[in-house]
């Protein structure tokens, strides 16, 4: 072993954290300084000092520490890990399934909670299958900090209330007290879905809109049952809200866009003018109206003759007289 | 007392780092420390470091033979024997749970990810290794399906993939224009929805980014390029560059979100709660048509030519009605 002032940490906690696994009964920071040499070496404050840190590292690290009674009788507490606590549970995953996990741990930024979770999951694996999966992130972060999403559902799996600030599409900013039951990744954002305690009522707010971190406020409540998250968040105005369809002539470019842009969108024809009639469902006409004006002379409703009209007249107060 | 907190950072980054790498070197004897490099992110020498530590640590009462046995010989492969308290990793905490479900949850609610079927497997056998115990109620942490995956897709994964140039035919959102280019894309990623290619543009001989969707036709070519290393998914979607115009807009209370949405400047908040802000743009035609869309709610301040441009398109657009 090395000379004990020149042991590194690293050596006395790889030593701590096999002796607590491998002992049959807890150990008292004495039994521990008495068994490893490296808490020896310093006298009796700063040792234990020295094993407060340790302690506190190994917990960041999420090493199930505890203490407990080295006897029947509980005189004395001691130090042990559990192993059933300590070791991942037997996982039997397929190649395809840790490659998938590699995959999706891939992220825009270097090092991140998802990151070490998955290189825990690897150790059954080949990994000569994975070197190459490794090429790169498959998709981009969204629009709202990584540790805020986390924090947004650490608070809705364990049903806490949690307050923030917000601030509304209008640019009104307030604070809010939530009882968190979800969270919802929808077209490129993160949204939580919570109980909002002064409406009193279910609202979904855009994580991209927090204006302050999460804040834990203790116990929340339980979702209604039957509560789906997803149902709180609602899809672009142009989402299937019912059975209502519009039909839009685009030019050809621009059907190209669209067909993008206009989620179960199908083209239903071609004109004689060569213009693609696209199908798009429709639930809210003013909504889709405004999407259809930023196409230009490049789309051109021909039904519903109300959305047509809409169309028209704001087209008419722009251009003056 | 700063100083020492870094360094107990790094040390307990290297403890934590340990205690997954050393189970996988266990169950996999005679890994090489570059694929374990590679694997765990680690560099080769700091791992080669912290496995010299590891051969002089292990269980009470450390004679010779209490030790791990670490070898790393002469092709640079790592034989670790006497480590069965190392043989399998730590529990994954709950922050790390938390973590890959949420994005696996980004992953599985952008159509066209090859790995979904097996990543939701992969997950569902997560849960109830793990229980609830760790991860709480997680059947609130979903996804919405968002359409399907853009055609040509697959045709631009393919020509990554074997680094092939490629044709496209592309319709260019800010003119609406439909343009034929030989791309090299060097890299297909998702980002808010959409799947994007990296590429070189053989035509302009410049990088350009690519939304699949506006990939009207494919054509494949045996041609190999040399990948240039551009960037992907770490990339901004928008850069600036030295050509922009500056636009600013006047934005009224329902048009605001639009000062969120795209990539602005020098954002103001009037006291009537309406905003001004500077949009950069290569081409004024696009911001043209998102005023014709926000009509009466948002109008251009600079520059006050875009006026006209707006008015000329409402005119255009009302003589396809009138026709």
């Amino acid at each position: 072993m090395a000379a004990d002032d020149t042991m590194e940490p690293l050596e006395r906690l790889l030593n701590l954290v096999g002796l607590l696994l491998e002992t049959p009964v807890p150990l008292t920071f004495e039994q521990i300084r008495e068994t490893l040499e490296a808490y020896r070496s310093d006298n009796l404050d700063s040792a234990k000092r020295k094993f407060e840190r340790d302690k506190d590292i190994l917990r960041e690290y999420g090493v199930p520490l505890e203490m407990a009674g080295t006897d029947a009788w509980d005189v004395e507490q001691g130090y042990r890990i559990r192993k059933d606590r300590y070791y991942l549970p037997e996982i039997s995953f397929t190649p395809e399934e840790v490659t998938a996990l590699f995959v999706a741990a891939q992220s825009a930024s270097e090092e991140t909670a998802a990151t070490r979770g998955v290189r825990k999951l690897l150790y059954g694996a080949d990994g000569g299958l994975l070197v190459g999966a490794g090429s790169g992130p498959l998709i981009a972060g969204p629009d709202a900090r990584g540790d805020r999403v986390l924090a947004a559902a650490d608070a809705a799996s364990a049903h806490r209330r949690i307050g923030f600030g917000y601030r509304t599409s209008q640019g009104t900013v307030s604070e809010r007290l939530v009882d968190a039951y979800g969270v919802v990744y929808r077209g490129g954002h993160w949204y939580l879905v919570g109980l909002d305690g002064e409406r009193e009522a279910m609202r979904a707010f855009r994580l991209s809109r927090f204006t302050t971190e999460v804040a834990d406020l203790g116990e929340g409540s339980a979702p209604p049952e039957g509560f789906r998250a997803i149902d709180h968040v609602e899809a672009g105005p142009w989402q299937p809200g019912g059975e209502d369809r519009a039909a839009i002539a685009f030019a050809p470019a621009a059907a190209v866009l669209a067909e993008g842009a206009f989620p179960g969108a199908r083209r239903t024809g071609e004109r004689p003018d060569g213009r693609v009639v696209l199908e798009i469902p429709a639930a809210d006409e003013h909504a889709l109206a405004g999407l259809v004006l930023q196409y230009g002379p490049d789309a051109e409703v021909v039904e519903p003759a109300s959305l047509r009209d809409e169309v028209i007249r704001r087209l008419e107060a722009v251009a003056g007289g | 007392m700063a100083e020492g907190r870094r360094r107990s950072a790094t040390t307990a980054e290297r403890l934590g780092r340990m205690l997954v790498i050393v189970p996988y070197l266990v169950q996999h004897p005679g890994t090489s420390l570059d694929a374990a490099s590679a694997l765990f992110g680690v560099p080769a020498a700091q791992l080669r470091r912290d496995l010299d530590l590891l051969f002089l640590s292990g269980l009470p009462p450390y004679g010779p033979g209490d030790l791990i046995d670490v070898d790393v010989d002469e092709d640079g492969c790592v034989w670790i024997a006497m480590a069965d308290h190392f043989a399998r990793p730590l529990r994954l905490t709950r922050q790390e749970a938390l973590a890959v479900t949420v994005r696996a949850t980004e992953l599985l609610a952008t159509p066209g990810v090859p790995e979904a079927p097996a990543l939701a497997s992969a997950l569902a056998k997560l849960r109830v290794a793990l229980g609830a115990d760790t991860l709480g109620d997680l059947a609130g942490i979903a996804g919405a399906e968002a359409g399907g995956a853009p055609p040509h897709l697959e045709a631009l994964r393919q020509a990554t993939d074997g680094h092939r140039r490629v044709r496209i035919e592309y319709v260019a959102a800010s003119t609406g224009e439909r343009s034929s280019r030989t791309i090299e894309p060097e890299s297909v990623f998702a980002s808010a929805g959409h799947w994007y290619a990296a590429a070189w543009d053989v035509d302009v001989d410049g990088e350009r980014l690519f939304r699949i969707d506006r990939i009207a036709a494919t054509e494949a070519t045996d041609v190999v390029f040399e990948p240039r290393g551009l960037e992907g998914a770490t990339r901004p979607l928008y850069t600036p560059t030295a050509d922009d115009t500056a636009v600013r807009l006047l934005l009224r209370p329902p048009a605001r979100w639009v000062a969120e949405y795209y990539a602005t400047t020098d954002v103001r908040v009037r006291e009537d709660g309406s905003v001004e802000a500077t949009f950069p743009a290569r081409r004024t035609g696009w911001i043209a048509r998102l005023l014709l869309r926000l009509a009466p709610d948002a109008e251009p301040i600079e520059p006050p030519e875009l006026a006209d441009e707006v008015r000329e398109l409402a005119r255009q657009a009302l003589a396809v009605y009138a026709g």
